[in-house]
C-alpha cells in the first residue's frame, strides 16, 4: 500500500500527502515540512478572520484567536470546525470578500 | 477491501427487481445484503430472502443519520460472523435503502467506522429510476434529485413500459442532474450487473477505464456547456431556461447545476486539500459530488479524487495517464453553487500556493 492512500493509521484523506513516500516527484517534503507549508497555506485562508494556525509537534494544530481562544484539532477538516467556534462563522471560500482578500494580498 | 454497493431509487422504482436479479447471478451469488424495511416494503425482505440467506433487516424504518448506527453495527456484525464461520464469507455488500433515503448518510458510516473503513471501501452507488414515474418523481421529491446527482450509475427502470420519447426526455434530465453517471435502461431482467456493480473506481483493474470514463463525462460537459460560450452570463440562463421549457416546466433541478473547472498546470495537493476542505465544511450539503484527475506537482501520475458531500474518498493513483492531456480535470455537481465563484476562488487560492510555494519549503 502506498502512503497517499494511507488507508491505515491515518484518518483524514488530506493527511494522506504527509507521508514521505506518499509522493515521487522531486520536490517531496518531509512531514514536517509539509506540515508548516500546509500551516502556511491555512493561515493565507485564515488572515481575513485574523485567527492563526501553527502546527503542534507535527501531530495537531492549534488554531488561536486574536483575543487568545484557543483549540487544538487533529487534522485539516477539523481546523474548520474549530474556526467555525473561535469565531462564530464557518470561513466560507466562495465569499466574494475571501476570494478578494486572497487575489489580492501580498503572500 | 471488500466494496460496499447502495442501491437507491424511489418506492416502485425497480431496486429489488434488480438485486434479485443480480444476486442470482453466479458472479454475485457471494453478496451479504442489508435491505432497509420501510411500511409496506416489508415485501421486499421476502423477496431478497427468497434468493439469499444472510439478509438483515434493519430495524428502524429509515437509514438516515438516525440509524447509521444500525447500518454500522450491520456491517460489523456480518463481518464477525464470516470471521468466526457463522455464515459464508461475501465478497461483496449491496446496501438497499428506502426510497426516500438520503445515500450521503451511509457513505459516511462506511467512511468513518475505524473498523469498517479498513476492510471495507465504498463502491458504486446505483440509482434506480423508474421510466413511467421518473420524471415526476424528480419533480416532487428533491430526495429524488440528490440520489440521481450523487449516483455512480443511473438505471432507468420498466423501459418496456413507457414511450421511446418519454425515456429519451428522462435520459435528458437526468443527464443534466448527473452528467457524470453513465445511463443504463432496463425491461426487468438482463440487467448488465458488472457495469453497475463491479466495474468502479476503487478496484485497482477497473480505475483506468472508469476514469476514462469520467474524463469523457467531462469532456462532454465542457463542450455542451461551450455552445453559447460567447456570453458568459448567458450560459446559465439558457442551459436551464431551455430545458425547463422543454420538459413541461420542471424545476426541480433548477438548481442543480454541474461544471469542470481544468487546470493546465500541475496544482499544489496541500493548497487543493485546503481549499477542498474549506469548501466542504461550509458547503458540503450543496456540493453533491466531487470527481477529478489531479496532476499534482508532486507527483508525475495522475491522482484520482472523488467525494460525495462532506465524504472524500481516500485519493487513488492511476499508474499513467490515460491520453496526452494531462490537465486536472474536476467534476463538480452541486446545488446553487455559483460556478464562477468556485472557480475564481480555487484559481486565487491556488496562485496564492505558488506564490508561497519556494518560501515554506524546508529542506
Amino acid at each position: 500500500m502506498c502512503g497517499l492512500c494511507g488507508l491505515l493509521g491515518t484518518v483524514h484523506w488530506t493527511e494522506t500527502s504527509a507521508h514521505p513516500n506518499a509522493f515521487t516527484g522531486a520536490g517531496r517534503r518531509t512531514i514536517r515540512a509539509e506540515r508548516l507549508h500546509r500551516a502556511a497555506l491555512v493561515n493565507q485562508a485564515l488572515a481575513a478572520a485574523r485567527l492563526k494556525l501553527s502546527d503542534f509537534q507535527a501531530t495537531s494544530y492549534i488554531v488561536r484567536s486574536p483575543t487568545g481562544k484557543q483549540a487544538i484539532v487533529d487534522d485539516l477538516q477539523s481546523v474548520w470546525s474549530a474556526v467555525d467556534q473561535l469565531r462564530g462563522a464557518p470561513i466560507d471560500v466562495l465569499d466574494e470578500a475571501w476570494i478578494a482578500q486572497i487575489e489580492g494580498s501580498e503572500p | 477491501m471488500i466494496p460496499v454497493n447502495v442501491v437507491t431509487g424511489f418506492l416502485g422504482s425497480g431496486k429489488t427487481t434488480l438485486l434479485r436479479e443480480v444476486l442470482a447471478s453466479p458472479r454475485f451469488s457471494d453478496t451479504a445484503v442489508i435491505v432497509n424495511e420501510f411500511g409496506e416494503v416489508g415485501l421486499d425482505h421476502l423477496l431478497l430472502e427468497e434468493v439469499e440467506e444472510g439478509v438483515l433487516l434493519l430495524e428502524s424504518g429509515c437509514i438516515c443519520c438516525t440509524i447509521r448506527s444500525d447500518l454500522k453495527e450491520t456491517i460489523r456484525s456480518l463481518h464477525d460472523k464470516a470471521a468466526r464461520g457463522d455464515i459464508p464469507r461475501f465478497a461483496r455488500v449491496v446496501v438497499e435503502t428506502t426510497g426516500l433515503a438520503d445515500p450521503a448518510p451511509i457513505l459516511s458510516t462506511i467512511a468513518a467506522d475505524p473498523i469498517i473503513r479498513n476492510h471495507y471501501r465504498i463502491a458504486n452507488l446505483i440509482c434506480t429510476i423508474d421510466a413511467l414515474n421518473g420524471a415526476r418523481t424528480i419533480a416532487a421529491h428533491d430526495e429524488a434529485g440528490k440520489q440521481i446527482a450523487v449516483a455512480d450509475r443511473l438505471l432507468i427502470t420498466k423501459v418496456d413500459l413507457a414511450e421511446t420519447d418519454s425515456v429519451e426526455t428522462l435520459k435528458r434530465q437526468l443527464a443534466r442532474l448527473n452528467p457524470a453517471a453513465p445511463v443504463a435502461t432496463s425491461s426487468g431482467s438482463g440487467f448488465d450487473a458488472d457495469f453497475l456493480f463491479g466495474a468502479d473506481v476503487g478496484d485497482e483493474l477497473r480505475r483506468a477505464a472508469e476514469v476514462q470514463r469520467w474524463i469523457a463525462s467531462a469532456e462532454a460537459l465542457e463542450r455542451e456547456r461551450e455552445v453559447p460560450s460567447h456570453e458568459h452570463a448567458g450560459t446559465h440562463t439558457h442551459h436551464h431556461g431551455a430545458h425547463g421549457g422543454s420538459h413541461g416546466g420542471l424545476h426541480g433541478d433548477a438548481d442543480t447545476n454541474a461544471f469542470v473547472l481544468r487546470f493546465p498546470e500541475p496544482i499544489d495537493w496541500t493548497a487543493f486539500g485546503i481549499w477542498l476542505t474549506a469548501l466542504l465544511h461550509a458547503h458540503g450539503e450543496r456540493i453533491l459530488r466531487v470527481k477529478g484527475i489531479l496532476q499534482v506537482a508532486e507527483s508525475q501520475t495522475p491522482v484520482v479524487l472523488h467525494g460525495v458531500q462532506h465524504v472524500v474518498h481516500p485519493p487513488m493513483h492511476l499508474d499513467h495517464w490515460p491520453d496526452e492531456d494531462h490537465s486536472s480535470k474536476i467534476v463538480f455537481i452541486t446545488r446553487g453553487i455559483d460556478e464562477q465563484r468556485v472557480r475564481r476562488s480555487l484559481n486565487a487560492f491556488l496562485a496564492k500556493a505558488r506564490a508561497l510555494g519556494p518560501r515554506s519549503e524546508v529542506a
